[in-house]
């Protein structure tokens, strides 16, 4: 077994882990009103609720939350020691209770009866303040940002998808897998990496027009990577040690393309690479690097496409979205399908830690271009970067089916 | 700067103390044997690599002996120097007969095989093809290199062609497929015969680790090669005497071409010293009882599939062992260990698997057969088992 293979621990370690955990605690907002534009074709619920609510609309999201709770209490949680913190009625304490959980604090209560994003924000902001481990929060996309905004990267978040919208890497894949997660989070099996933020702009959208960005790069929960160390021993490796070996990849890479133009996606994989190198990085954007020199930043398509012109060769670093899997048309626009047809297929390079890949079954495009996302898909697969000249098979997948 | 340039062995070793990762030796106070007496308890061994009872053999123990009486307690030299002796030449002209093989050669370890040859067989501009699940010291050789590396789904061929389709399109020079022949935590094998025609296909060298398939599976035990009828088409055919064979050492089995190459470039070889005579002579002997004794392969299979009958019947997950490595499925890693230790109070020396070496919920209780067990030591283990399965909850 090597790194990419994750897995392997000594059991005494594993016990151990498990014999001396402390009380959790966790923080657990719901956002009432996310998912209702959805049923009623509103494609979010952000700033149109009354909208939504006179088009019929009825709450997803506490069932949602109740869906999670109850899996976790009845599947995972017999001998887990955790203190709950939340919200009085349906921002959090109903769901609780509703799913038995009796150890509860309320610890934010708002008057108006249509809860709003700063009841989230302000959730979170006296979550933080009473020192809790983990936010669970349930919502979409919306409520990510939310949640984000206040929490940034000071403690992890984990959301129960709940929204019309879920592109952010920071959601279990469906209640019961995120009932699971929680579970493991509090028996400290599985660890903290980075995890994307995105989110749609609903006015937009609402508009005709497609543009998810990158919001921002939150903690989120991910399967540890382990290496062996002895026959049955087995040490957890760091993101940053993967990250590390990334970037020596990288580097051998540039080195021996040395008349390729570099386009460094957007993203935390990326960013820790191309600061490691000592290169300007825009976090959310898109650089241009030719011989180990940053030559453009945050580049939109136009001066992508000139750049382009101007070096004949390029090759493009990409890194997906976790759980959802997107290296393309999430996020990032700017690589547009001109650009991506200049660069070329073959010339897509896929890095990501192993640990983002365990919950990234798929790779997804979803460029905007119908031959293009067909070429991809008759790729089958791509192989993606996962250590230093270490790479494996991922699936690709030609957009989510029935997303939004 | 001060430095305390030892500090570090200590504290290093305190912090695995203190969070019981420490390894606690077993000591045996017999030799590997199917009753052993470990650490002061007598116990059914279910947990030793010795498949076929062979370290115990009388002729494996009187060659050794008459070798080093004749010979001495050591050979003297590195092989390439002055420690190439007429008995090492003969182990290695009789295992390429018992193998069907051009030739085949002896490295000191299993070990030293792998990491001595892999990083001769690919460098830069190369890619090695590897089975998610290869054994570490696969892992560790192809570290050595400085060749890409693509890592495919446990036995998924599907995915392995997909690998080499990439590689291909990528024009590599070479393209070495590498797999573990029988698995070692779950028993199962590679599909060497799927592996060899792919391989073949897209001009791809192919190796397997034969470690726990040498003297077990295929007829004779003759290994993988002759398990799928392709003895000689696997380019590389990795192996060690310290399993089934009952001794020590690596071994490769081949072509003549693989064979020069092997000992003119590996450094493990070239630098290491090679086997006491005693040890040569405990190969030759070993090889010698695979071919005139076949009851000890038979006697293995048959105490395999009646202990898995017997523990499938109990209502115990058996897995899709292919290979007297039987997993005795039990679900939470704490369980297993659990299980482990009162398998052990009773007299049943077997080691539990746990996460993350196998998936969370499949934990398990490792066993390994021995030829040399009888009915009725089988029956003892059995009756452990499904005493305590039922203890536990299991079945």
């Amino acid at each position: 077994m090597n790194l990419l293979f994750q897995q392997y621990l000594n059991i005494d370690e594993w016990l151990y882990r498990i014999e001396v955990k402390m009380q959790s605690k966790i923080g657990f907002v719901v956002n009432p009103i996310a998912g209702m534009g959805g049923r009623v074709g509103l494609k979010g619920t952000d700033g149109v609720f009354k909208k939504a609510v006179e088009l019929g609309a009825k709450p997803v999201a506490p069932n949602k939350a109740q869906e999670m709770l109850k899996e976790f209490i009845s599947n995972f949680s017999k001998n887990d020691d955790i203190k709950w913190f939340t919200c009085k009625g349906e921002m959090g304490g109903n769901e609780l209770e509703n799913a038995g959980i009796r150890e509860i604090e309320i610890v934010y209560d708002t008057d108006d009866k249509n809860t709003s994003a700063e009841d989230t924000k302000k959730a979170c902001k006296k979550f933080l303040d009473l020192d809790v481990d983990l936010i669970v929060f349930c919502g979409g996309d919306g409520t990510a940002r939310d949640v984000f905004k206040t929490v940034g990267k000071k403690i992890p978040i984990l959301g129960i998808p709940s929204g019309v919208k879920m592109h952010s890497g920071v959601f279990g894949i469906n209640t019961s897998a995120t009932a699971k997660m929680l579970h493991e989070f509090v028996n400290q099996t599985l660890t903290i990496g980075d995890s994307e933020i995105m989110d749609l702009d609903e006015d937009l959208y609402r508009k005709g027009e497609w543009n998810i960005q990158l919001f921002g790069i939150a903690k989120g929960i991910v399967e540890p990577t382990y290496i062996q160390v002895g026959k049955t021993h087995y040490e957890s490796v760091s993101d940053d040690e993967i990250k590390d070996e990334l970037t020596e990849h990288i580097i051998d890479e540039i080195e021996q393309n040395n008349d390729f133009l570099y386009l460094f996606g957007s993203g935390g994989t990326i960013d820790y690479v191309a600061r490691k190198m000592n290169l300007y990085n825009t976090l959310l954007g898109i650089d241009a690097v030719y011989k180990k020199k940053v030559v453009g930043k945050d580049l939109n398509e136009n001066k992508i496409l000139k750049l382009l012109d101007r070096y004949q060769n390029a090759k493009v670093i990409l890194s997906p979205i976790g759980a959802q899997g997107f290296i393309l048309g999430r996020g990032n626009l700017q690589l547009s399908p001109e650009v991506i047809k200049k660069i070329g297929l073959d010339n897509i390079i896929v890095i990501s830690t192993p640990s983002k890949l365990v919950h990234t079954p798929v790779i997804r495009v979803d460029t905007g271009d119908k031959t293009l996302d067909k070429q991809f898909a008759e790729l089958e697969f791509m192989m993606v970067v996962v250590g230093y000249r270490l790479s494996r098979v991922v699936k690709i997948q030609n957009k989510l089916k029935n997303h939004v | 700067m001060k430095r305390n340039s030892t500090l570090f062995l200590k504290e290093e070793y305190e912090e695995l103390v203190k969070k019981s990762i420490d390894w606690k030796l077993r000591i045996l106070e017999t030799g590997s044997t199917p009753h052993s007496m470990v650490d002061g308890k007598k116990v059914i061994m279910l947990c030793s690599n010795n498949y076929l009872n062979l370290s115990n053999h009388p002729r494996l123990i009187r060659e050794a002996i008459e070798a080093a009486k004749k010979f001495g307690a050591g050979s003297g030299s590195v092989r390439p120097i002055a420690g190439t002796m007429k008995l090492h030449m003969d182990v290695e002209k009789k295992l390429a007969k018992f193998k069907r093989t051009e030739s085949s050669l002896i490295y000191q370890t299993g070990f030293a095989a792998n990491a001595g040859l892999i990083p001769q067989l690919a460098g830069k501009g190369d890619i090695i093809i590897s089975d998610e699940l290869n054994h570490g010291s696969i892992i560790d050789g192809v570290r050595l290199t400085k060749t890409d590396r693509a890592i495919y789904k446990h036995r998924d061929m599907g995915e392995l062609e997909k690998v080499l389709k990439d590689a291909d399109k990528k024009k590599y020079n070479r393209i070495l497929i590498i797999t573990d022949g029988v698995f070692s935590m779950d028993g199962d094998i590679a599909p060497m015969d799927k592996i060899v025609k792919l391989g073949n296909e897209y001009g791809a060298m192919t190796y397997v680790d034969d470690a726990h398939g040498e003297g077990v599976i295929g007829p004779d035990g003759r290994g993988i090669g002759a398990h799928f009828g392709i003895e000689g088409k696997i380019d590389v055919e990795m192996g060690t005497f310290s399993k089934a064979y009952g001794v020590v050492g690596g071994l490769i089995a081949g072509s003549q071409d693989l064979v020069n190459y092997a000992y003119n470039k590996s450094r493990t070889w070239l630098l290491s010293g090679s086997h006491p005579p005693a040890v040569a002579g405990a190969q030759l002997a070993a090889i010698d009882v695979l071919e005139t004794e076949p009851e000890h392969v038979k006697n293995l299979w048959n105490n395999t599939k009646y202990f898995k009958k017997e523990l499938s019947s109990m209502g115990f997950d058996t897995g899709f062992s292919e290979s007297p490595i039987t997993p005795v499925i039990v679900g939470e890693s704490s369980k297993a260990k659990e299980l482990s230790n009162l398998l052990f109070d009773d007299g049943v020396f077997a080691l539990p698997i746990v996460f993350p070496m196998v998936a969370r919920d499949k934990a398990r209780i490792r066993t390994m057969m021995n030829a040399g067990l009888t009915k009725k030591d089988l029956d003892f283990a059995l009756e452990k088992f499904e005493k305590l399965g039922k203890k536990l909850d299991i079945i």
